[in-house]
């Protein structure tokens, strides 16, 4: 069983937005500002007077150990197969403690199906399919994202974090997240735009957490419903 | 006004145009009514929101309906819920109500247990305020809910969920409660001497139990640091609730007992006080130290930035003024009833700073970098705070006439007020 997660280059992102745009038509996202699956963030800042900003494209981390999943009064947001982190909106009580314990706002209110939704990774739409790519990658024009298995030593994702460094947002809450960002190889774009505080890793330095978190968690990933 | 025996206990037979005439119910009619408006309003945007996705403008792009979910996409402000603050004035009114409501019985059932005289003889007068709190308190709730989808959390319960323990809880708490009520005003009195201490210890438990999972629904909020780094949550869900139900039972006892219990009202009043400044003192002590635990973001938001002012005035309504005013042990009627009302209001201040200050601190600053902000037309927040929606502050009204209307019933047919004597 696979495991998935997504490697993001931020440093390529130039904030078209099409990755939100790609994800509101493949699965169907309600319209809105404030309702997206993924979005850009940016933050604006000058050092010496001059002023940079920097993008990071984000969405559900879909984190080994979600907080998300253990609030879940209904279960109506579970562990699911692939180490997904999905919710079943039927079940949705909209009591909104998986949006308050989620770390990252990755959560908001559908308010066409009244229930609480977020990113699935385009499992039900692309890759329970047989589509290898979510649509925020593929519509990507400078190739931010890369969707893959973490469990496949060969895979393209797995290849890619052995030669780059990479760290994980908000490491301190112990969510263990599966967006793994990329740090820039240009040194100043890096300075500029990750803490300074910030745990970098490396692919053997990752394994053994989310290994760890993995076999935690693996008994109770369900069947995507 | 005849009246009926069950169980030992005397039911009025009340005429149904009385009780739904008196003044009392016209004022619950009134925050009813307004309690109503509120929850029209919230399920119509709940459940006839003009959302819209792509697909319906592929399949239907001349539908009216299209046309008013893109202008509500474009210029509205984005449905019920906001993504930042999902939690808000529901959450602080449920607290306020079921908190204080369980406050007033943990509160009675220890004095009872420590054999306070004045307490035992109206008991049953406070264990009904304090249920019909708990009921107020379970309306804002379920507003709050998508309640369509309520069986769920019975079909599929998720037992380690702080939410899901809610819900054995109350189921076995309001007949506990109602339980106790019954043990205090039935004439039964060799069953209710022989079951008066160990109801009263498991009363106290469950009290406890209770305090504790709601403890529980916070602390498990990882990314909400008010919450998470509060010392000792429990504790100060309690203390915090004894100072809300101290005042809330002084206003109460004047309101009540003030006919009644003639020279014994003053012994009353001086009890509660005892309760009060106590209880305030060990709660200013708690605020004043808890925020060299509290994770300094949040502790910065609340003491120095943006919240500062509600969180002194909550410190000065709740505690500050009615100490002050009650430490003299007056026993003046309108100085008691000054302090219990700012007891009351600067307790649900409390609960304000305390819900909405969970929710201050941006979740934006994923990068380490400083607050992000979502959108191009979107200023970067440095704290976040949303005022109530009017539909919200209405059903915090109504949900004071559900409380007035549950211990109105409870009055009208089983005289709680009434002194007794065992």
């Amino acid at each position: 069983m696979a495991n998935y997660a997504m490697a993001l280059n931020f440093q390529n992102c130039i904030d078209c937005r099409a990755c939100e745009s790609a994800c509101k038509d493949e699965n169907g996202v309600q319209l809105g500002a404030d309702k997206h699956r993924l979005w850009v963030g940016m933050t604006e800042e000058s050092i010496f007077g001059r002023p940079y900003v920097n993008f990071y494209p984000s969405q559900c981390n879909h984190c080994q150990d979600a907080p998300c999943v253990e609030v879940c009064p209904t279960g109506a947001s579970y562990f699911a197969d692939g180490g997904l982190v999905m919710v079943e909106q039927d079940k949705c009580i909209l009591c909104k403690g998986c949006m308050e314990a989620c770390p990252y706002n990755a959560r908001f209110v559908d308010d066409k199906v009244v229930a609480v939704d977020k990113c699935t990774f385009c499992y039900d739409t692309r890759i329970a399919r047989g589509e290898t790519t979510t649509a925020c990658q593929a519509t990507c024009p400078t190739k931010v994202r890369l969707f893959g298995d973490l469990d496949s030593e060969d895979g393209e994702l797995v290849k890619l974090l052995k030669e780059r460094r990479f760290f994980v947002l908000k490491e301190k809450e112990n969510t263990v997240p599966k967006l793994l960002y990329l740090v820039p190889e240009d040194e100043n774009t890096a300075i500029n735009s990750i803490g300074h505080d910030t745990k970098i890793y490396t692919w053997n330095e990752f394994k053994p957490l989310i290994e760890k978190a993995t076999a935690k968690r693996r008994p109770q990933w369900e069947t995507i419903k | 006004m005849g009246n009926n025996k069950i169980a030992g206990v005397h039911i009025n037979q009340i005429k149904l145009k009385d009780f739904l005439l008196s003044k009392s119910m016209f004022l619950a009619y009134f925050l009813l009514a307004l309690g109503l408006w509120g929850l029209f309003d919230v399920f119509s945007q709940r459940y006839f929101f003009s959302a819209i996705n792509l697909h319906d403008i592929a399949l239907n792009p001349d539908s009216k309906e299209v046309v008013n979910g893109l202008k509500e996409a474009i210029t509205g402000d984005g449905g019920e819920v906001k993504r930042e603050a999902p939690w808000t004035l529901y959450i602080v009114n449920y607290m306020y109500m079921i908190y204080s409501g369980s406050g007033i019985i943990f509160l009675v059932a220890l004095a009872e247990l420590l054999n306070i005289d004045i307490i035992k003889k109206t008991a049953a007068g406070f264990m009904s305020l304090g249920l019909a709190m708990i009921f107020g308190g379970l309306f804002t709730i379920a507003v709050d809910l998508n309640i369509l989808h309520m069986h769920w959390m019975f079909l599929s319960p998720h037992f380690s969920a702080g939410m899901w323990l809610m819900l054995p809880l109350y189921m076995i708490y309001i007949p506990f409660v109602m339980f106790e009520i019954y043990l205090l005003i039935t004439d039964r009195y060799d069953i209710a001497k022989k079951l008066a201490v160990p109801i009263l210890l498991l009363s106290i438990v469950v009290d406890i139990i209770e305090y504790y999972i709601q403890a529980r629904l916070f602390d498990m909020n990882v990314a909400r640091h008010l919450w998470t780094t509060y010392p000792m949550l429990t504790v100060y869900f309690i203390i915090s609730s004894f100072v809300a139900s101290s005042g809330l039972m002084m206003l109460y006892s004047m309101i009540t007992y003030k006919d009644s219990l003639k020279a014994e009202l003053s012994d009353l009043l001086d009890f509660l006080v005892g309760i009060a400044l106590y209880t305030m003192v060990i709660l200013g002590a708690y605020e004043a130290t808890a925020y060299l635990f509290i994770d300094k973001a949040w502790g910065g938001v609340m003491l120095f930035g943006k919240f500062k002012y509600y969180f002194f005035a909550y410190i000065i309504t709740a505690v500050g003024i009615p100490f002050v005013i009650l430490f003299r042990r007056t026993h003046s009627i309108f100085w008691i009833t000054v302090a219990s009302i700012f007891i009351i209001c600067g307790a649900y201040l409390g609960r304000i700073m305390f819900v909405y200050g969970g929710n201050a601190f941006p979740m934006s600053d994923t990068f380490g970098t400083g607050f992000q902000k979502y959108a191009e037309y979107e200023p970067i927040k440095d704290y976040i705070f949303f005022s109530p929606h009017y539909s919200e502050v209405f059903i915090v009204l109504g949900s004071v006439g559900v409380v007035i209307v549950v211990y109105k019933i409870i009055e009208s047919l089983f005289s709680v007020t009434k002194i007794h004597n065992h």
